[in-house]
């Protein structure tokens, strides 16, 4: 989190979401992403009203961000993917120590979270409606079948260790005036089944457990 | 042991599978099914994933917006596979200048700027959009998906029996497996190319285009990787050789048997190189700029020299001067200037040329003249990035 930020709990601030990369699958016994379609759109939809619904017990409102066209369609996506490429950079090197950028180094070592899309943000569709901007993104590979009868069996035969599924999960907030990057929890072994209503709340509420404000990580 | 080698047994059969080609031209493609809608589990989940993918592509600054050229080559794939079949794909140009295309599972096509460049006309075009069209009415990418899926889950059981009885013959027969399983993969994905190819010329065989395009298309780009090499001082490449993971049949043989594939009586139909120059001509600075930067002399060379068959234009000297000036030996300003005054010679209103003139000669120290073509360069082009930068090797006048 950034220094210096406070968000009051129920402040009433309006917090715009961007569309949610939310992608489901399988994993085969071999290792491979199996996509599926059906538990992608079950969870999207699951996380977007346990989103809603935890947000407004944080006293935010949460606003989602309208289709975006032409230009801004455009701009939209640009700041999609430098929002992956800031955030990949931040669980690289500030959430892992020892992992430093030379122009980080200074403010890793005093504890300092300054990262920023630059206050173009203030531009995106929806920006004015509202005061934060948030981006979730989530992975999820359930093992097979197959996966996990190859798990079990190299475990009881050779011994060997066996991962089988993939849960990856990451959300941040900025700020829509000035760009910057106020909060970013990143987890490379979510718990919740998102394709379960109940799973996918728990999903977001790890997502969000330390959000500015928060208490909903204590459930 | 018995039951590692058995393994080995399945997963060769798994792939075996080839498309034979034979001397005949290539039949007319199946009739249109209708419009495709993905079906199972992971044709239906790799499609959701592609649209997410494609929604990002089409906002994507790589994509060429120009609806001039994305509704040229439309039209080209609608007379390529004809009006039934064409509305089941997108095409995107992306800027991108090396030489390829590719189609995706839900059929969005991703057309690089280099081949737009490579391509001499309509039919070349068709050919290779052809080519990939048939990639998506075959389900290649579900098909190699899954090849994939078997071939890595028959290795991971491999793998795990292999560690239970850990002697060399064990390691020695999984790492044989390993080398089988793989290769058949990388076979298996040309043999999909092999059979795109055989129903993209079926495609051309019935449209209006000539056929024989497809093999032109494969020659032109050997004679340009052989153009490159020779300028790099390399060894002529094998065009024949196939390596253990090749994605595509090699060049030769695929430009032997398109011309096999091609109906021999359809050889007086249409190029249609007039309207692939016109349509073209708007990008052409743009990608023979990317092209030249990719420092690629021969290839450049041999591109440049091919637009040129008909004809050099304003718009080829120059570039063959911009080849010359950015490789800058000495020896290669002396022929810049050449070019450039020939471009300039055609088109005096072409101010990069006199931008690429007046560098040229001050290097060649001919300084007086090279300004004189500096100040047409800002005369012509007075809003331009480098104007201030230019401007500073002009003899400067005295503030009054």
């Amino acid at each position: 989190m950034k220094q210096g930020f406070e968000l009051e709990a129920n402040s009433g601030k309006r917090i715009l979401v961007f569309r949610p990369s939310v992608s489901v699958g399988s994993q085969s016994t071999g290792g491979m992403f199996e996509p599926n379609a059906e538990w992608t759109e079950t969870a999207k939809s699951n996380i977007q009203v346990a989103l809603t619904d935890l947000q407004a017990r944080l006293g935010n409102e949460v606003i989602v961000a309208p289709e975006a066209y032409g230009e801004d369609a455009l701009v939209v996506e640009e700041h999609m993917a430098l929002f992956a490429a800031v955030s990949q950079a931040v669980i690289d090197y500030q959430f892992f120590v020892g992992n430093r950028l030379p122009t980080k180094k200074r403010d890793n070592k005093a504890d300092v979270f300054d990262w920023s899309l630059g206050d173009g943000v203030s531009d995106l569709p929806g920006a004015d409606q509202a005061d934060y901007g948030l981006f979730i993104f989530n992975k999820d590979a359930y093992g097979s079948t197959g996966r996990k009868i190859l798990q079990v069996v190299a475990l009881l035969g050779p011994g060997v260790a066996v991962k089988s599924g993939e849960h990856v999960g990451y959300a941040g907030l900025i700020d829509l005036r000035t760009g910057d990057l106020l909060w970013l929890n990143a987890d490379a072994a979510m718990g919740g089944d998102v394709r379960e209503v109940d799973g996918s709340e728990k999903r977001v509420r790890q997502l969000l457990e330390d959000f500015p404000g928060s208490d909903i990580g204590e459930e | 042991m018995s039951r590692i080698s058995w393994l080995t047994a399945i997963c060769a059969t798994i792939f075996a599978s080839t498309t034979p080609l034979n001397a005949e031209p290539a039949p007319a493609p199946p009739p249109f099914a209708g419009f495709y809608q993905p079906q199972g589990v992971d044709e239906i989940g790799w499609w959701r994933e592609d649209d997410e993918s494609e929604r990002r592509l089409a906002a994507s600054p790589l994509v060429i917006r120009d609806e001039k050229l994305s509704g040229y080559l439309k039209e080209v794939l609608c007379r390529a596979v004809g009006d039934d079949r064409c509305n089941a794909t997108r095409i995107y140009v992306m800027r991108e200048p090396t030489f390829n295309a590719t189609m995706s599972f839900n059929g969005t096509m991703r057309v690089f700027s280099g081949l737009l460049l490579r391509m001499r006309n309509e039919a070349e075009l068709a050919a290779v959009l052809g080519h990939e069209f048939g990639h998506f009415e075959s389900r290649h990418g579900l098909n190699r998906f899954k090849a994939a899926r078997t071939g890595t889950d028959v290795l991971a059981w491999g793998a795990l029996l292999a560690s239970m009885g850990p002697s060399y013959d064990t390691r020695r027969t999984y790492q044989s497996m390993e080398i089988s399983v793989y290769g058949n993969l990388y076979r298996y994905g040309r043999d999909h190319e092999r059979e795109a190819d055989l129903l993209g010329l079926g495609y051309l065989n019935k449209s209006s285009l000539a056929p024989q395009a497809a093999s032109h298309v494969w020659q032109n780009l050997m004679g340009e990787i052989e153009a490159s090499a020779v300028a790099k001082g390399l060894k002529k490449p094998k065009f024949n050789a196939i390596a253990f993971t090749a994605s595509h049949p090699p060049h030769g043989e695929r430009a032997a048997y398109l011309t096999a594939l091609a109906s021999p009586d359809s050889s007086t139909r249409d190029y249609g190189a007039q309207r692939y120059g016109e349509t073209l001509a708007e990008w052409l600075p743009t990608f023979l700029d990317d092209q030249i930067k990719l420092n690629d002399f021969g290839g450049s060379e041999y591109i440049i020299a091919n637009l040129a068959k008909d004809g050099w234009t304003a718009t080829l000297w120059n570039a063959r001067g911009e080849l010359y000036r950015t490789r800058g030996n000495q020896r290669d300003l002396v022929h810049a200037v050449q070019f450039y005054s020939n471009a300039i010679a055609l088109d005096d209103s072409l101010a990069i040329a006199h931008r690429g003139l007046g560098l040229s000669l001050f290097k060649t120290g001919e300084r007086t003249r090279g300004q004189q073509a500096l100040a047409r360069y800002l005369e012509l082009a007075p809003d331009s990035d480098d104007a201030k930068m230019i401007q500073m090797m002009l003899p400067q006048e005295t503030p009054l």
